[in-house]
């Protein structure tokens, strides 16, 4: 896949779905586009059926200094070019649709960040901690708070 | 028949790594399992964000002790391109032939634990025996045979004189030889053929669901390699064959493996030919722009990712690892449904466990 064909995707996406689909422009090698969280399994399903199977590279949260009020989250992908779906979720209660079901390697990449940022996947099983220790009653680690701030 | 559920691990002769796995079988037949990760989970990433750049090339160099190298390599190509430096091309050629030395090491390492899990001791026993070469040329360029040092921002911290050139072109040499005859072996011994032959076959489609990559990927004939599909320099100039077999089965991920070490080896030789004179690092400033970047790269166990976020100062606001075990364990559990339990060791050593790699 090249440079058109992601061009081609978008106006697809937008086309068909009528999200917003803004391009981040600040991540080098791969484009990144954001979207809203509702729409991520939509729009994961259809570039997964527009390429008759995406190859997911992981998925990666961060909570930005600027503006703790939200845990960005990025799906990114590669399929002969990198490139990646960003959405934000609020701080309080990040909560997103799981991927799961469309993509069964998203498995890992969604228990690492379920741990690691406090963020709800729904419509997946229940899953026992994959990093963490069984009995850790702190907040997630990467959430900058009272008790993480350092 | 019964259904029992088997713990393997954390500690278990069978891993080389702490790993916890509950594996239902029926009889003889394993009906699936389930995998528990976090026992070697260092915090790496939230390490490197109370670290300075410089001091994570060192960090980030621990998270394994088999790819050491290409960790160090990917995150210090990261860097450079928000520093937006340029690299002398020799630093280049340099890193790719540590990174290639390293995939040699790390496929016959692998190798020689399928043949131990399969009883064939004299295969084990001459493949180790080989993979001290690829060790011994590291450790005399760098002076370390598990951690090397090698890389820095903006270079790489060591440089070949004529000795040493000609010492590491020897080695390749006999290591040519030594895997060729390894390979003959391999392609012919009855009790390896039957132990991995038709043993829990992956499918392209499954490769794909479960985002595997690497030689499980290829061995599957997923034609995925990112030295060609997204090539930090050297591997943009250079001309190599991406190897691939359908079959998808415990054998073709063995093959897979010994076709690539040829081709690694080979690798080595057009580096040593090719590599350009010139400095082997440039200045660089302590502190990064802000910025963000994607990096991936071709670990010995497929593609390595790596996010990176600076805010301006001397330490990474964020930096995202994602190791190919991590993807490989996912479809683990898939693999492990209707295999018979005699084959569980094959099976375990054909995903090429890196127990610290995917904790972190």
């Amino acid at each position: 896949m090249d440079q058109t064909n992601i061009e081609s995707l978008c106006h697809k996406l937008k086309s068909q779905l009528d999200c917003t689909f803004d391009l981040y422009t600040e991540i080098r090698n791969d484009d990144t586009f954001v979207i809203s969280p509702d729409q991520l399994k939509v729009v994961v399903a259809m570039i997964n059926e527009h390429f008759n199977g995406i190859h997911l590279s992981t998925i990666t949260a961060q909570q930005r200094e600027a503006n703790a009020e939200v845990i960005e989250v990025m799906y990114s992908f590669f399929q002969g070019v990198g490139f990646s779906l960003m959405i934000s979720l609020p701080t309080k209660a990040p909560e997103v649709t799981s991927i799961v079901s469309i993509i069964p390697g998203a498995d890992f990449y969604e228990r690492e960040v379920a741990e690691m940022f406090g963020v709800k996947f729904t419509g997946r099983r229940e899953t026992p901690p994959l990093l963490l220790p069984d009995d850790w009653d702190q907040a997630p680690p990467f959430i900058r708070n009272e008790v993480n701030n350092d | 028949m019964t259904k029992i559920s088997i713990p393997i691990g954390p500690q278990h002769p069978l891993l080389k790594e702490p790993l916890s796995m509950k594996v239902d079988i029926s009889g003889e037949r394993v009906l699936g399992g389930s995998l528990r990760l976090g026992y070697v989970h260092r915090g790496i990433e939230r390490l490197a964000q109370k670290r300075n750049y410089v001091q994570n090339v060192h960090l980030i160099e621990r998270i394994c002790g088999i790819c050491s190298h290409i960790h160090t390599t990917t995150y210090c190509h990261g860097v450079e391109s928000l520093l937006k430096v340029e690299v002398p091309m020799r630093a280049y050629y340099l890193r790719a032939l540590m990174c290639e030395l390293e995939r040699i090491h790390s496929h016959l390492l692998w190798l020689g634990i399928l043949a131990k899990h399969v009883g064939l001791d004299t295969i084990f026993m001459h493949v180790w025996h080989d993979r001290e070469l690829a060790l011994d040329i590291m450790e005399e360029i760098t002076g370390g045979r598990v951690l090397h040092g090698a890389n820095q921002i903006g270079g790489v911290r060591f440089e070949l004189d004529e000795a040493q050139v000609a010492m590491i072109r020897a080695g390749v040499e006999k290591l040519h030889t030594q895997v060729e005859g390894v390979l003959d072996v391999i392609e012919n011994e009855p009790a390896l053929i039957a132990r991995t032959r038709g043993v829990a076959p992956v499918s392209a489609d499954m490769i794909k669901k479960y985002c595997v990559v690497g030689p499980i990927a290829r061995a599957s004939g997923v034609d995925v390699d990112m030295r060609r599909d997204n090539p930090i320099p050297p591997y943009d100039q250079m001309e190599f064959s991406v190897v691939t077999l359908p079959d998808g089965d415990a054998l073709a991920r063995t093959l897979v493996r010994v076709y690539e070490t040829r081709e690694s080896i080979l690798l080595c030789e057009r580096i040593l030919r090719d590599i350009p004179d010139g400095p082997v690092s440039t200045r660089v400033p302590r502190k990064v722009p802000a910025g963000e970047v994607i990096v991936r790269s071709e670990a010995p166990r497929g593609e390595l990712f790596y996010y990176l976020r600076s805010d301006g100062t001397d330490k990474p606001a964020r930096l995202k690892i994602r190791t190919p075990t991590l993807a490989a364990l996912c479809l683990l559990p898939e693999q492990m449904s209707a295999i018979q339990v005699a084959d569980i060791p094959v099976v375990l050593a054909g995903v090429d466990l890196c127990v610290a790699c995917a904790d972190r």
